[in-house]
C-alpha cells in the first residue's frame, strides 16, 4: 500500500515539469542557430572577412586553366592559332552549323562556359563592393585596398566577357533575392565603367604581394588592356609604362630550376612551373598557384596543358610499318609528353610559318618537340625506338590529331596526372605589357616607339630587331603568337582589335555590320589552314562564319530572365526581342 | 551540313570473313595505306579496338559483365516477440533480425531490432510507462557498379597479370571495372538508434486526464571507408590510399503535455484534447579524410593520422519547434459528429519573421443510417463526412531562411589560404506552407456490409508552397528556397470492398481502390507581363520557365519538344533546313520557321505523375486452412524521359559498351531510335525523349497454410502458419529502361517462404 505522504512528492514532479516547459514559450525558442557555417552577418564585419572573399576571387582566376577544355583553351580553339582537334562528334568543328545559343554539342561549351564562370566571380566582387561601407574602418587604406582588389577582379571578368560576347548585362551590386529583370549594357559603357573603377583602384593596390594576389602592376597591366580596348591609347601607354617602370624586368639570364643545365635556355627556364613564382623571376606580374603539396581543396587535378596542346601521339592510330600500334600509353616518353589530345590543335601558321628558325629561342630545338622526334615506344613493336614515320599512318589525315610538332616548353608539366601535373601558370607577365604598349603606340601611329617595344621582347628571345616599317597590326599579332601562345585569351584579343577597327571605320569595317564583316573573321580565314580548306575530321568539317566572332549568349540566360530582355548576338537565333543596349551605368 | 569522312569507303569496317561477293580480301586490306599483315588484326584496328580487346577477341576470352554484377540475393527475416503481464503491469518485448541481399553483387543490408514496452499502474490515478526501440543497422556492404557494367566491353580483361582487378578492363580510361570498390574498398557503416517514449498519466478530478511524455530519439552513425592503392580512388584520384571517417550523432527530443477530458452528458458526448508540445533537434557530424599513407596502408581507416594530407569538416545542426493545439470531438445522439480543432505551430527554420502559423480544422459526420427516416434493407451503413481544414508543411532545410557562405581553399605557394563565398541567398520572408482542404466523403455498407464503399472527393488549395526556385545563372546562384504562390489539387478516391463468396469451405473477398488527382498552378510569384495573343494585348502572370512551372498547368506537366521520329534519307533536304541530317531526331515545328526555339516550339506533351492509380486485391480462403491473396496495381497515363537513346554523349561509342539498340543507320532506317551521332545543337534548350511509363503490375501473390488446431495443440502452440509469396510477379508496360516505377534502377522479383508460430 503506497503511503499518501510519498505520493505528494510524486505529484509535484509532473506539475513542476509543466511549469518549466511552459516558460520556453517565447520567440527566442524558435531562433535559428547556425553552428557550422558562416552567415554574411557574422563574417563581413572586418578585414579578415573581406580578405576571405578576395581569396575566393583570386582562386576564380584559376578557371582560365586547369581543365582539358578550359576558358583559355577555348580562346585558342576558335582563333587563327588553333581549332578544336578531338575526333568525337560532340566536339564542335562546324561553327556556323553547330554553335547555337543552346550550346555547341559538347564540353567546349562556347556559349555557357565563360558566361557562367565570369558572372560567378563577379557575384563575389559585388558582395564586397556592396558591403564594404557597412563597416567602420580604422584605416582608410584597408578599406581602399579591399575595394581596389574587388574592382580589379570584377574588371578582369567584364573585360573577358565584352571581348567574347560584345554587349552583356552589367551587374554592379550584390544580388540579395530573385532578380529576373536584367538588361543588356553596351560594351563601350562597360569598358568606360571598368576603366574608371580600375583607374581609382590602381592607386590602392600594393606594389608587391604574395603570389596569386593582385598588385599595382597587375592592376596597371589590366588597365592598359582595358584602355586600349576603349580606344584610350594615351591612358594605355601611361598604364603600361607604370608597369614597365615598376619592380619588373624581362628575364634574360638563366635562373631557377634547370639553370645549371646548358642544354636549355632562358625561355625554357621562364616556363618551368616551379620557376613562375621563383623569387628570381622578375617578369611575373600575376599568376595562379597550383602546387602538388597543397591540400585536396586547394590544388587542382592537373594542369591539362599537355592534354590541350600536345598531339595524341600515344594513340593506336600511330602505326608502325607492320600496321600495328606503334605507341603505348606507359613509360618514360608518356610521362614526359603526357596524354596529348589536341583539344586545341595548333595551326601550321603558329607551328611552322611565323618563325625565323635560326634566330628565335621561342622556337629553338631545345624548347620544341618536332613530330619526328617522337619515337615508337611500344616494346612489342618491330619499330621500337625508331622515330615516327608518317607513311605508316592508315591515312595522312590521321596526322591531324596524332602527329605534329608542339611547344614542349610551354606544356611540360611533369607530375602524376596523365593530362599534365600540377603547377603554377602565368596570367600576366612583363613581355605582354611591352606588347600592349607597342600596340597602343601603333594605333597612335608612333611606329618608332612601337618597334622599340617589340624589339625588347624580340631581343630577349634572340630574335632579330625590326624597324618601324615592319610594324603592322598583323605583325604585332604574329609577335603575340610567338611570345604569348597558350597564355593570352587569343580570341578575345582578336575581337578587341576588331572592335577598335570597326569603331574607327578602318579597313572597311564598321560597328553596324560587325556580325557580317569583321577583322577577326578575315584574319582567321587568312591564317588558319583548317578553316581555309574546310578540313574534315570525324563527322564534321572545320568551318567558321563572320557572325561567330562573337559567341551567342546562352539561351537559358535569356529565357530565364522573364522580366527583362537580354539581347542575343546577331547571326544567332533569338534576336527578335532585342532592344537597344543601355548606355549608362550608374 | 555535317559530312561523312570522305576518306572511308563502303565496307571499310566490315568483317573481312563476311565480305559481299565482288570484294576480295586483298582489295579490302588495301583500303588502308599500311595494313596489318594479320587480316583479323587489321579489321580490329579499323574498329579502333584497344590492344587488350584485340588479344581477348583473338583468344576467344572476355568477360560477361552481367553475370559478374547481377546475382540472385537471399533475404532473411526472423522475429520473436512476447507479451504479458499482470493487472497492474504489462510488458511487451520483441527481437528481430533481418539480412537482405540485393540483386546486385555486394548489395547487402542487415539489422537487429528490439522493442521493449512497459506499462505500470502505480496507483489508481497514476500510470507510468516506457516504450523503447533499439536498432542496429549495418550497411557496410559495397555494391558493384551497375552503370559501369553497362559500359564495360565484353572483350575486356577482369584481372591484371598480378591477379589484381584491372582498373580499365579494355584499357579505355572512361570504362572502369564495376567490381573494384566492391572487392577492395574497406567499409564500416553502422547506425545505432534508440527511440523512446517515457510517459506518465494522471487521472485528475472531473474526468480530466493529463499525460506528460518525453520522447527522445538518439542515433549514432559511423561511416568509415578506406580505398587502398588497388582501387582507382586510392591509387589514382588520391595516391597511396585514401581514407575517410564520418561520425555523427543525432539527439532529438519532444515533450508533450496532453490534457484530455471525456464526458457524456445526456445525449451529448464531449471529448476535449489540449496539447502543448516543444521539440528540439541537434546533430553533430565530424568528417575526416586522409590520403597518401606511409609507410604502408595496412592500418586502413583506423590510422588516418598516418596520412599526408588531411581534411577536417564539421557539420552541426540545430532546430527547434513548438505547437499548441486544442480539439473538441462532439457527438449528438450518436448520429451527428463534430470535430473542431485549432493548432498553432512554430519552427525555427522559417527565420525570425514568420516562424509560426495557425491551422484550424472542422469536420462533420452524419450517420444517416441511424436516422428515423432512413430505412433500407439494402443499405445497412450510410455515413456522410464533410471536412474543412488547413494543415501545414515545414519540409525545408533547417537553415533555409539564412544566407550561407561556403569555403574555398587556395594557396599562395607557402601557405594555405581560406576563402569564403556566398553560396545561398537569405529568404527572411519564408512562411509555413498551408494547405486548405475541403473533403466530402461517403461510407456505404450494402447488404450487411457485404459490399463496403468508401468515396472521398477533395479539393485542396496549397498556398505558399515551399520550393527550390531556380535562379537565372547570371546571378551566380543556383536556387533559393521560397514560397510559391498557389497550387490547387482536386481528386477522388474510391474504395470498394466486397465479400464475393462466403461459404464454409471457400471465401473470396475483393478490395478495389481507385484514385485520381489533378493539380494546377494558380499563381506563382506575382510577376506579370503583357503579351500579344491573337492580336490582343493580354496581361498575365509570368510562368517560370527554368523550373517548368506554368500558370494553369500541373506541377508535373511536361513541356518539351514533341519528338515525332527520326529524319530519314528521303527527308534530307528538309532536315538540312533545320541544321540536321538523316539520323537526327525530328520534332514538331509549331510555327514552321525551320528553327527549334524554346519559347515557340516546346509544347505540353504529357505528365510525369500517373493520371490514375488503381489497386485490386483478391483474398481467398479455401479448404479451411489455406488462404491466398493476389494484389494487382496500375499507375496509368504518365510519361518519363530516358537519356540513353539521345546518343549525343561526348564519348565515342567505339570504346565502351552500350545498350543493344537498333539505332538508325542508312541500312537500318529506324524511326524510333536516332543515330549514334544524333545532333542536339539546333534544339535550343535541349530536347528529351519520352516514353510511356504506365504499368500494370502483379505486385503480390501469396499463399499460406494454417496448421489445423488439432495438430498444433500437442506442441502448446496456438497458431502456426506457413506461407509463400512472390513480390513483383510480372509487370505489363512499355517502358524501355529498367523499371517504370523506379525509372532507372532494376526492380527485383522476390520469392519468399516463411513460418509464423505463436505460443
Amino acid at each position: 500500500m503506497i503511503n499518501y505522504k510519498d505520493m505528494k512528492g510524486i505529484t509535484n514532479i509532473p506539475l513542476l515539469f509543466l511549469l518549466l516547459v511552459l516558460t520556453a514559450c517565447s520567440k527566442d525558442w524558435l531562433k535559428p542557430k547556425p553552428l557550422s557555417f558562416y552567415a554574411p552577418e557574422n563574417v563581413y564585419i572586418n578585414e579578415e572577412g573581406f580578405e576571405a572573399l578576395v581569396v575566393t576571387m583570386s582562386k576564380d582566376i584559376k578557371q582560365e586553366h586547369y581543365n582539358g577544355r578550359s576558358l583559355m583553351v577555348n580562346e585558342y580553339a576558335m582563333s587563327d592559332m588553333a581549332v578544336p582537334g578531338a575526333l568525337a562528334n560532340a566536339v564542335v568543328k562546324d561553327f556556323p552549323q553547330v554553335l547555337t545559343p543552346a550550346g555547341d554539342g559538347g564540353t567546349h561549351d562556347y556559349p555557357g562556359k565563360l558566361f557562367t564562370h565570369a558572372y560567378n566571380s563577379i557575384r563575389s566582387a559585388n558582395v564586397l563592393i556592396s558591403r564594404i561601407d557597412e563597416v567602420q574602418w580604422d584605416l582608410e587604406e584597408t578599406r581602399n585596398h579591399l575595394l581596389a582588389s574587388a574592382y580589379f577582379y570584377r574588371a578582369y571578368w567584364y573585360y573577358r566577357l565584352v571581348n567574347s560576347y560584345g554587349d552583356v548585362p552589367f551587374i554592379g551590386e550584390e544580388i540579395t533575392g530573385p532578380k529576373l529583370d536584367f538588361y543588356t549594357h553596351s560594351r563601350w559603357a562597360i569598358l568606360d565603367k571598368i576603366q574608371a573603377d580600375l583607374e581609382w583602384a590602381v592607386q590602392w593596390l600594393p606594389v608587391s604581394a604574395q603570389p596569386g594576389a593582385t598588385t599595382k602592376g597587375a592592376g596597371n597591366h589590366l588597365l592598359a588592356k582595358i584602355s586600349l580596348a576603349n580606344l584610350d591609347f594615351d591612358k594605355a601607354i601611361t598604364a603600361a609604362t607604370n608597369v614597365i617602370e615598376g619592380p619588373y624586368a624581362l628575364m634574360t639570364a638563366r635562373f631557377g630550376q634547370d639553370a645549371g643545365n646548358s642544354g636549355y635556355n632562358v625561355i625554357w627556364d621562364l616556363f618551368r612551373p616551379a620557376n613562375i613564382n621563383n623569387s628570381a623571376n622578375t617578369e611575373t606580374i600575376f599568376s595562379v598557384i597550383d602546387r602538388v603539396e597543397d591540400p585536396d581543396g586547394a590544388r587542382e587535378v592537373g594542369s591539362f596543358l599537355p592534354q590541350a596542346y600536345n598531339p595524341a601521339w600515344w594513340h593506336a592510330k600511330v602505326r608502325d610499318h607492320s600496321g600495328g600500334a606503334g605507341m603505348v600509353d606507359v613509360g618514360e616518353q608518356y610521362e614526359t609528353y603526357k596524354r596529348g589530345n589536341a583539344n586545341a590543335r595548333l595551326t601550321p601558321y603558329y607551328l611552322y610559318e611565323i618563325w625565323d628558325y635560326q634566330h628565335d629561342l621561342r622556337r629553338s630545338d631545345a624548347n620544341w618537340v618536332e613530330w619526328n622526334e617522337l619515337l615508337y615506344n611500344n616494346p612489342s613493336s618491330p619499330d621500337f625506338g625508331k622515330p615516327v614515320d608518317r607513311l605508316n599512318f592508315a591515312t595522312p589525315a590521321d596526322t591531324f590529331q596524332h602527329s605534329f610538332s608542339f611547344p614542349h616548353y610551354k606544356t611540360y608539366y611533369p607530375g602524376q596526372h596523365t593530362a599534365g601535373g600540377n603547377g603554377d601558370i602565368y596570367i600576366f607577365r612583363l613581355a605582354g605589357t611591352y606588347l600592349i604598349r607597342a600596340e597602343a603606340y601603333f594605333w597612335k601611329n608612333e611606329l618608332d616607339q612601337a618597334a622599340m617595344d617589340l624589339n625588347r621582347v624580340r631581343e630577349r628571345a634572340g630574335a632579330l630587331p625590326i624597324t618601324a616599317n615592319d610594324v603592322t597590326i598583323d605583325f604585332i599579332f604574329d609577335e603575340r603568337a610567338r611570345e604569348l601562345a597558350t597564355e593570352e585569351p587569343r580570341h578575345g584579343e582578336l575581337i578587341r582589335v576588331s572592335f577598335i577597327m570597326a569603331r574607327q571605320n578602318m579597313n572597311g569595317y564598321n560597328l553596324e555590320n560587325f556580325s557580317q564583316n569583321n577583322w577577326f573573321f578575315d584574319r582567321v580565314m587568312a591564317k588558319n589552314l583548317f578553316f581555309q580548306i574546310n578540313f574534315s575530321w570525324g563527322q564534321q568539317s572545320y568551318r567558321i562564319a563572320p557572325h561567330n566572332a562573337l559567341w551567342p549568349i546562352p539561351e537559358t540566360v535569356i529565357s530565364e530572365n522573364t522580366l527583362g530582355i537580354i539581347n542575343q548576338n546577331k547571326g544567332y537565333s533569338g534576336t527578335e526581342r532585342n532592344v537597344p543596349p543601355l548606355e549608362i551605368i550608374e | 551540313m555535317i559530312q561523312t569522312n570522305p576518306n572511308t569507303v563502303d565496307y571499310y569496317f566490315h568483317n573481312p570473313d563476311d565480305l559481299p561477293s565482288g570484294i576480295s580480301k586483298e582489295e579490302w586490306l588495301n583500303y588502308n595505306n599500311n595494313p596489318n599483315a594479320d587480316i583479323t588484326k587489321e579489321w580490329l584496328n579499323r574498329l579502333l579496338f584497344f590492344p587488350a580487346e584485340v588479344e581477348n577477341y583473338i583468344a576467344g576470352t572476355g568477360v560477361n559483365w552481367y553475370d559478374e554484377v547481377i546475382q540472385k540475393g537471399l533475404r532473411q527475416n526472423y522475429d520473436i516477440s512476447l507479451s504479458g503481464g499482470s493487472e497492474r503491469a504489462k510488458y511487451y518485448w520483441s527481437l528481430g533480425y533481418t539480412d537482405n541481399e540485393g540483386i546486385i553483387v555486394g548489395d547487402e543490408f542487415s539489422t537487429i531490432r528490439s522493442r521493449l514496452n512497459l506499462d505500470a499502474e502505480i496507483t489508481d490515478w497514476l500510470t507510468v510507462g516506457v516504450n523503447t526501440q533499439f536498432a542496429n543497422r549495418d550497411e557496410s556492404a559495397v555494391a558493384a557498379n551497375v552503370e559501369q557494367m553497362l559500359i564495360s566491353s565484353p572483350f575486356g580483361s577482369m584481372y591484371n597479370e598480378d591477379g589484381t582487378l584491372k582498373w580499365f578492363p579494355n584499357d579505355y580510361q572512361g570504362g572502369q571495372n564495376p567490381l573494384i570498390n566492391h572487392k577492395y574498398q574497406d567499409r564500416l557503416s553502422t547506425t545505432n538508434s534508440l527511440f523512446g517514449v517515457i510517459y506518465s498519466e494522471l487521472k485528475l478530478p472531473f474526468g480530466i486526464n493529463y499525460r506528460l511524455s518525453y520522447q527522445p530519439r538518439l542515433s549514432f552513425t559511423k561511416d568509415h571507408n578506406f580505398w587502398d592503392s588497388r582501387t582507382i580512388n586510392g591509387g589514382r584520384t588520391h595516391i597511396n590510399g585514401y581514407g575517410t571517417r564520418e561520425d555523427s550523432q543525432m539527439y532529438e527530443w519532444m515533450v508533450d503535455n496532453l490534457i484530455k477530458w471525456n464526458r457524456k452528458i445526456g445525449l451529448h458526448h464531449f471529448d476535449v484534447t489540449l496539447l502543448y508540445n516543444i521539440e528540439k533537434f541537434r546533430n553533430w557530424s565530424s568528417f575526416q579524410s586522409g590520403e597518401d599513407f606511409s609507410p604502408n596502408q595496412n592500418l586502413s581507416f583506423h590510422g588516418l593520422q598516418f596520412s599526408a594530407n588531411d581534411v577536417i569538416r564539421n557539420d552541426d545542426n540545430e532546430s527547434t519547434g513548438d505547437a499548441l493545439m486544442a480539439r473538441l470531438n462532439y457527438t449528438l445522439l450518436d448520429k451527428y459528429l463534430l470535430t473542431a480543432s485549432l493548432r498553432r505551430d512554430g519552427y525555427s527554420a522559417f527565420g525570425q519573421k514568420n516562424p509560426r502559423a495557425t491551422f484550424p480544422a472542422l469536420a462533420f459526420a452524419w450517420k444517416i443510417d441511424e436516422e428515423q427516416f432512413f430505412s433500407s434493407n439494402l443499405i445497412n451503413n450510410l455515413k456522410l463526412r464533410l471536412s474543412w481544414g488547413i494543415n501545414g508543411n515545414r519540409e525545408i532545410g533547417r537553415y533555409a531562411a539564412l544566407a550561407s557562405l561556403s569555403q574555398n581553399l587556395y594557396s599562395n605557394g607557402s601557405q594555405v589560404l581560406v576563402g569564403v563565398f556566398n553560396s545561398s541567398l537569405a529568404n527572411p520572408n519564408l512562411v509555413w506552407e498551408k494547405t486548405k482542404a475541403y473533403n466530402v466523403g461517403l461510407d456505404l455498407g450494402i447488404l450487411h456490409n457485404r459490399i463496403n464503399v468508401t468515396l472521398d472527393a477533395y479539393q485542396m488549395t496549397t498556398l505558399d508552397l515551399l520550393m527550390q526556385r531556380n535562379l537565372p545563372s547570371i546571378t551566380g546562384f543556383d536556387n533559393i528556397t521560397t514560397n510559391l504562390g498557389e497550387l490547387e489539387n482536386r481528386g477522388i478516391e474510391l474504395g470498394i470492398a466486397t465479400e464475393n463468396i462466403n461459404k464454409e469451405r471457400f471465401q473470396w473477398r475483393s478490395n478495389l481502390v481507385f484514385s485520381l488527382n489533378r493539380n494546377k498552378i494558380k499563381r506563382l510569384f506575382g510577376d506579370f507581363e503583357e503579351v500579344e495573343i491573337d492580336g490582343e494585348i493580354v496581361r498575365r502572370e509570368v510562368s517560370d520557365i527554368s523550373n517548368q512551372w506554368f500558370i494553369g498547368q500541373p506541377i508535373d506537366r511536361v513541356w518539351d519538344y514533341e519528338i515525332t521520329g527520326v529524319w530519314q534519307e528521303s527527308e534530307a533536304e528538309e532536315a538540312k533546313l533545320y541544321g540536321l541530317s538523316p539520323g537526327d531526331y525530328k520534332a514538331v515545328d509549331v510555327n514552321g520557321d525551320k528553327v527549334y526555339s524554346t519559347l515557340v516550339d516546346k509544347q505540353f506533351i504529357g505528365w510525369r505523375q500517373p493520371r490514375y492509380r488503381i489497386g485490386l486485391r483478391n483474398d481467398f480462403t479455401f479448404l479451411r486452412n489455406f488462404s491466398a491473396s493476389i494484389f494487382i496495381r496500375a499507375d496509368l497515363g504518365h510519361i518519363g524521359s530516358i537519356d540513353e537513346f539521345k546518343h549525343n554523349d561526348t564519348e565515342l561509342y567505339d570504346r565502351r559498351g552500350m545498350r543493344a539498340v537498333p539505332y538508325w543507320t542508312a541500312a537500318n532506317p529506324s524511326n524510333k531510335y536516332g543515330s549514334l551521332t544524333a545532333s542536339a545543337a539546333p534544339y535550343s534548350g535541349g530536347y528529351n525523349l519520352y516514353f510511356p511509363r504506365s504499368f500494370v503490375r502483379i505486385q503480390d501473390f501469396s499463399v499460406s497454410y494454417k496448421l489445423p488446431a488439432k495438430i498444433i495443440q500437442k506442441g502448446n502452440l496456438t497458431n502456426t502458419r506457413i506461407f509463400g509469396a512472390v513480390r513483383n510477379l510480372y509487370s505489363f508496360d512499355q517502358w524501355e529502361d529498367w523499371d517504370p516505377e523506379s525509372g532507372g534502377s532494376p526492380m527485383p522479383r522476390i520469392y519468399s517462404f516463411g513460418l509464423d508460430v505463436t505460443f
